[in-house]
């Protein structure tokens, strides 16, 4: 959990955010550190200004700053924010791409790590035709080198 | 579906999290094949290998590059001139360089000369598992004592190990903080003094069924360190053994002294002294009285979880002591205690709230009233072990099934007020794994039901001897219980062909017992092994209607069979061998009075198999008219006989 050394009041000081299609966001500090890219910002006190997010479109920051405002609420219990979570990322293929390129560009760990867990559960109990067919993957292996990895995995590795 | 593929989303190092979050076994498989940037994933990201076929081996060790464990137990014909082929281009040997745990348990077949490659082949190693490797002597202890890193080490059951070569572990491997020599039995004390002296970082040393003195002890309780001490079956070790551990081991958490016959309650009170911290205490099978003094002695270990006084004769108010001094008790075991009563367990689970393990075989006195108050009083309960405990009805399974809805275990073996209503209230337990209703005659396949319905994560079932299960039981049991594993029907002479088939649709089936089932023929054993493609473990004792075409089946469909016993079966040559040469994992087999097998038939079948069998029971019989070359080859691989 990552929090500026002062408690959580309102310090008043917030962030400008302006994201890829023009639209600007304002967000208390000790919200916006969430992301570890603006934690140092903040830090090296280069917060002056709207900040630029080109690869973050404005529908998508809403969301994430959305997540953060309520990860940083200090009075939201842990079962509250496990449920928050599970309808947070309960959102269709478009969107949770959106949501893991945004995460990953902004360094925010613990969405990052939600984001991640959702894909692996997409991927849970399905058959390698119906993931590929799910996250739209080409096969690019010949019929014999798939025919290889299957015999490895039924002869050769044990659980 | 999105017209975006994943892979243009996800850079490698997220799909690594993605992998890693994966979970199961199945599923890393099935991601290995979806694509080849998957499978690049899994060749870094995969840590441990645990390989089931030799002809793989080279392959899967040059492409995973990361591996920090590696285990070749269940790989056939791991021996000295396969492994310094695997060593002998130095192009091959990355996955040796990052390489800390090698498990080589039942290896037989490696030898001193292959080991020693193999452990100076790899610099970090730390842990090695060498255990029942019933030929390793000496040479290979000294082998083993090149891995100068080395801090775990498991030795059981390696039977050629004497002093000299625990001497020169003990000499080279000087960081050792694990190591077990149970079952080691030429070591004496002189081995075990030594190693004292020269590992002084042991944490965890397991001397069970040596031939040790006391002696060994004055020297054990000089290791500042220790934490672990096992010495089960120590039968020459006495009180002033135990003396010599009186406020020595300040770290000691846990002592096994079970099967100890010399000891006696005087002993034990002088390992309780200087011992506050002690976590576990087994003190099984050797005690046979316990004044209430010593038990008094176990009120300042504040944190003791575990008590195992199996054997000993107690009375209610030693139950009462424990209740009052033990409240962090979470295992207590009772097994064939003298003196166990109802009034004593509720004296008790009044007091250790906390309990999940309680072991109360052969405990005949106990009656609903004592499991009613364990139940009510102990809702954490995990496993309970009731075997032999006939006075047990279906109101005690009916306040098990109300309030220790964690229950995991539980052993009705032999308990003959187990009936189909009792089963009904057991299943409100819906997380049970593991249910022996052994010897339980009157359950049938009604009761059998309600256990298929509702306790659908059972993996273990044993229904040995319960002559009212039939084809319907199994028939309710496959459809509810897709994750059974272990399954025993021995002697349920109810189960026809039309079960087994049944039996076949267990896709997660491992382990199967079905001793003396006279009714099955090889229609039933065919569909057994089409439909359960994991079987590893069968034993077909007494099923004397199963001939060739069910063992054709069997070594057809088979191909993970491990383990296997045709003891009286009607087999003849052809599926004697069939079976002993297609099935290429097979290492364990008992091939006992197979009157329509020759001796030819014998000996080809040993042949088709000497490359990988590990153990084997025949005749005695055989033994003079089986062809010493043979008998030779097998015994050079590491083949271990017995003779009935």
């Amino acid at each position: 959990m990552s929090s500026s050394s002062s408690p959580m009041q309102s310090t008043g000081r917030k962030l400008k955010l302006k994201s890829k299609d023009d639209e600007t966001f304002e967000v208390e500090e000790a919200v916006a550190v969430k992301s570890q890219i603006f934690k140092y910002m903040v830090e090296d006190g280069v917060s002056n200004g709207p900040i630029p997010l080109p690869n973050v479109n404005g529908k998508t920051l809403a969301r994430v700053l959305q997540w953060c405002q309520k990860h940083a609420d200090p009075t939201i219990t842990e079962d509250e924010l496990n449920k928050y979570d599970a309808g947070f990322i309960d959102v269709d293929q478009a969107v949770l791409y959106d949501l893991l390129m945004a995460a990953n560009y902004l360094n925010i760990e613990e969405l990052l790590k939600l984001a991640c867990m959702r894909v692996a559960d997409m991927i849970k109990g399905k058959s390698p035709d119906e993931i590929r067919r799910t996250f739209n993957i080409k096969n690019d292996f010949t019929p014999e080198e798939e025919e290889e990895v299957r015999k490895e995995n039924a002869w050769a590795l044990g659980p | 579906m999105s017209p975006i593929s994943l892979l243009s989303v996800l850079t490698e190092d997220l799909l690594v999290r993605v992998y890693t979050r994966l979970g199961s076994d199945s599923d890393r498989k099935t991601w290995r094949i979806v694509c080849k940037n998957f499978l690049r994933v899994d060749l870094v990201t995969r840590r441990s290998l645990r390989i089931l076929r030799f002809e793989f081996l080279q392959r899967l060790l040059f492409k995973y590059t990361n591996l920090d464990s590696l285990d070749l137990s269940v790989c056939p014909r791991i021996e000295d001139g396969a492994i310094s082929l695997l060593l002998s281009r130095p192009e091959w040997l990355n996955w040796t360089r990052c390489l800390t745990r090698l498990t080589l348990s039942g290896a037989t077949g490696l030898r001193h000369s292959g080991l020693e490659l193999l452990l100076r082949a790899c610099p970090r190693l730390e842990a090695v598992d060498v255990s029942y490797c019933w030929g390793y002597g000496d040479m290979e202890a000294s082998a083993i004592s090149c891995a100068k890193g080395l801090r775990e080490l498991r030795m059981d059951k390696c039977l050629g190990v004497t002093d000299v070569g625990l001497a020169k572990i003990a000499v080279g491997c000087g960081k050792l903080e694990r190591l077990s020599l149970k079952w080691c039995m030429e070591i004496s004390d002189l081995g075990v003094d030594l190693l004292c002296k020269k590992c002084l970082d042991l944490k965890s040393l397991d001397v069970s069924y040596l031939k040790l003195t006391s002696e060994s002890l004055r020297s054990i309780a000089s290791l500042p360190k220790l934490e672990v001490l096992a010495m089960s079956g120590c039968a020459f070790v006495d009180d002033v053994g135990l003396q010599f551990l009186e406020n020595r081991c300040p770290l000691l958490q846990v002592i096994d002294i079970s099967r100890c016959e010399f000891l006696t309650y005087s002993g034990l009170q002088s390992v309780a002294r200087g011992h506050n911290g002690l976590l576990q205490l087994n003190a099984g099978c050797c005690l046979s009285r316990l004044p209430a003094t010593v038990l008094h002695c176990l009120k300042d270990m504040k944190n003791l979880n575990t008590i195992r006084i199996d054997g000993a004769r107690v009375s209610d108010s030693s139950l009462e002591i424990i209740s009052s001094n033990c409240k962090s008790l979470v295992e207590i075991g009772l097994s064939k205690c003298v003196g166990v009563t109802d009034m004593g367990i509720m004296q008790l689970v009044s007091g250790c709230v906390d309990l999940k393990i309680v072991n109360l075989t052969c405990c005949r006195s106990i009656t609903d009233a004592a499991i009613s108050a364990l139940a009510k009083s102990c809702w954490k309960l995990v496993c309970l072990k009731l075997e032999s405990c006939d006075k047990v009805t279906e109101k005690s399974l009916n306040q098990l099934g109300s309030c220790c809805l964690g229950l995991e275990e539980i052993d009705l073996t032999d308990c003959s007020g187990v009936d189909d209503k009792g089963l009904k209230y057991l299943s409100g337990c819906s997380e049970l794994l593991c249910l022996k209703l052994g010897l339980c005659t009157n359950i049938s396949d009604k009761g059998l039901a309600y256990i298929a319905c509702n306790c659908t994560r059972i993996s273990e079932l044993d229904l040995y001897r319960c002559t009212g299960i039939g084809d319907d039981g199994l028939a309710a049991l496959t459809n509810g219980c897709k994750k059974l594993m272990k399954l025993n029907l021995s002697y349920c002479n109810g189960v026809t062909d039309r079960g087994m088939h049944y039996i076949g649709h267990l896709k997660e089936l491992s382990d199967l017992e079905m001793r003396g089932l006279i009714n099955i023929t090889s229609v039933g054993l065919t569909a057994v092994a089409a439909g359960c493609k994991r079987l590893a473990e069968l034993d077909l004792k007494h099923c004397e209607r199963i001939d060739d075409s069910g063992f054709w089946a069997l070594a057809y469909y088979s191909r993970n069979m491990r383990q296997i016993n045709m003891s009286y079966c009607a087999v003849s040559d052809v599926g004697l061998c069939m079976v002993m040469g297609n099935l290429t994992r097979l290492q364990d087999a008992k091939l006992v009075h197979l009157t329509k097998v020759t001796v030819k038939g014998f000996e080809l079948a040993l042949r088709a198999c000497s490359v990988r069998i590990r153990k084997l029971k025949l005749n005695s019989r055989l033994r003079l008219v089986l062809s010493s070359e043979t008998l030779e080859t097998l015994h050079a691989r590491g083949c271990m006989f017995r003779w009935d």
